[in-house]
């Protein structure tokens, strides 16, 4: 069996056992509701969780752009310059092994329980892995293609244009990805903390009168941006980065060139 | 200034460039102690000649060939091309065809030949039909849309010598071109590059660690020392064009090759 077919049938076993287990009693409603009971409690009340659902998509877009265009750039500048690097870098590494949640208190404190403080806490979350990810492709771009730009008599700011940031494309991606990832983090926790608005928000608050139907609806939701978000970046990905895929390539560019017996195989 | 650089040449500027060394030393500076990595190394290249520097690693060859492509700045002395100094790159006069990986990964073959004249603006029909005519002469016509990653390691060769040809400069630098290749790539690598060669009429400064690469290809070898690099020997290359595979074992090429092996045992 091919490895998709496969995929596909554990993704349609789980939904069956997630309608069938509570289903037949054998986990309480409570704690896992059937997916249609899920689904009808999110239907039922489709204005509110479009309204939260609304709110969330907003703080996350603010966020996303905070998080990844302020990690790129500060990524790209420590990256290429050796003193910003050396003073700053060991700082940042440090600080991305403190749990940051802890200052979400602080912010709301700062900033209020509004949007506010959820895009500034969900834009540093996401802030840290985009600048190291950013800065180590920077910094790993063979230097054979700066020289060759130079030689060809390329300015600093087209080798900036034409080599570093196509180079560096691919590292960027992989640290959008994970900043990506943790800014919809950030903001569901921090909504979910204190707050009066967003999908976060609602899961606790139907959590706290132990509505679980309501609550998985939100879980859906929360699971399908984050599905979302990961599909754009593949798809980005696809689009930028073809280069990347795959180097058994060029044995077979060899052969066909020995097949045209044009040229010798080489 | 040289009175004569701004003067209108009569005829139009010859394909082939000549090269002048004259007196280059450079000295790096270092913590400790400054290090001389090359020691009043003066050369004279006729335009056409394909020259093969060779010697120990370290004896500044490459070095001296970052200096002609204007990459490196050497402590004293002149280089002249075409009777002109180089002081920074000038793609109009030198091409640089470098070690393998030095294609740009994300662009195609054809890309890759065309971004030195995208960086000067060069309309894109031009470009297109000047890296057309370049990739057609090394032998890779028809494979222009391919990305680097899907061709071999002498079909990335010649991408680069493509583009290092593709603004028809006079003077062609190879840094270890065909270094990273197997042995029997690299020999008909050399089969082509000397047809290429013949073909363009270029001058050629070409670096190797091989000493049979050298006396093969080369109209004239020059042998370097170990640092401080200096010339120890420049040999003319007697073996008549083309050359063929039997005269890797003849006589006058194993005596050639052993001159300079010699040289380069003695100053390791």
């Amino acid at each position: 069996m091919k490895a998709t077919t496969l995929r596909a049938l554990i993704v349609v076993a789980l939904i069956a056992l997630w309608e069938i287990l509570p289903r037949t009693g054998l986990i309480p409603e409570l704690f896992l509701p059937s997916l249609s009971s899920t689904l009808a409690a999110g239907w039922n009340e489709a204005g509110e969780y479009g309204s939260a659902l609304g709110v969330t998509l907003y703080e996350v877009g603010i966020s996303m752009v905070f998080a990844c265009g302020g990690g790129i750039l500060s990524g790209a500048l420590v990256g290429s310059l050796a003193r910003p690097r050396l003073l700053i870098m060991p700082m940042v590494s440090s600080l991305y092994a403190v749990p940051l949640v802890i200052l979400y208190p602080v912010f709301t404190v700062w900033l209020g329980i509004g949007s506010e403080s959820k895009i500034a806490f969900a834009s540093i979350y996401g802030f840290l892995p985009t600048m190291l990810a950013t800065a180590a492709g920077i910094r790993t771009i063979d230097p054979q293609l700066l020289l060759a730009a130079r030689s060809m008599g390329a300015t600093l700011t087209q080798r900036l244009v034409r080599v570093v940031l196509p180079a560096a494309i691919p590292t960027v991606l992989s640290g959008l990805r994970v900043g990506g990832a943790l800014v919809i983090v950030g903001v569901v926790v921090s909504e979910m903390l204190i707050s009066t608005a967003g999908i976060g928000y609602l899961i606790s608050r139907y959590r706290t009168i132990l509505d679980s139907p309501h609550v998985f609806a939100g879980v859906l939701l929360v699971l399908a941006m984050a599905v979302a978000f990961n599909a754009i970046i593949r798809w980005i990905e696809r689009r930028c980065a073809i280069w990347q895929t795959g180097t058994r390539g060029g044995q077979r560019a060899a052969d066909e060139m020995a097949a045209g017996a044009t040229q010798p195989a080489t | 200034m040289q009175p004569l650089a701004n003067v209108t040449p009569l005829k139009p500027a010859p394909r082939a460039g000549a090269v002048q060394i004259n007196g280059i030393s450079q000295v790096f500076k270092t913590s400790g102690a400054d290090v001389a990595a090359l020691s009043e190394v003066s050369l004279d290249i006729k335009p056409g000649r394909f020259v093969v520097l060779v010697g120990p690693s370290g004896c500044g060859k490459s070095t001296l060939l970052m200096m002609l492509a204007g990459l490196l700045r050497q402590t004293s002395g002149t280089i002249l091309i075409n009777g002109a100094p180089i002081d920074k790159p000038d793609p109009d006069r030198v091409g640089v065809v470098f070690q393998e990986a030095s294609l740009f990964p994300w662009l195609t073959a054809e890309e890759n030949v065309e971004f030195p004249l995208a960086l000067r603006s060069i309309a894109k029909p031009e470009r297109r039909a000047k890296a057309e005519d370049a990739l057609k002469l090394v032998g890779l016509e028809g494979f222009g849309k391919r990305h680097p990653h899907e061709l071999s390691g002498g079909m990335k060769q010649r991408v680069s010598i493509a583009r290092g040809l593709v603004q028809d400069p006079p003077v062609l630098l190879m840094d270890e071109p065909f270094a990273a290749l197997d042995e029997q790539t690299r020999m008909t690598m050399g089969d082509e590059l000397l047809r290429i060669w013949a073909a363009t009429g270029k001058t050629v400064v070409f670096v190797t660690h091989s000493l049979t690469e050298a006396v093969y290809l080369a109209d004239e070898v020059v042998v370097m020392s170990a640092r401080p690099g200096r010339i120890v020997d420049h040999l003319q290359v007697p073996l008549p064009r083309p050359r063929t595979y039997e005269m890797l074992s003849g006589d006058a090429f194993g005596s050639l090759r052993d001159r300079i092996w010699r040289h380069i045992r003695k100053s390791a």
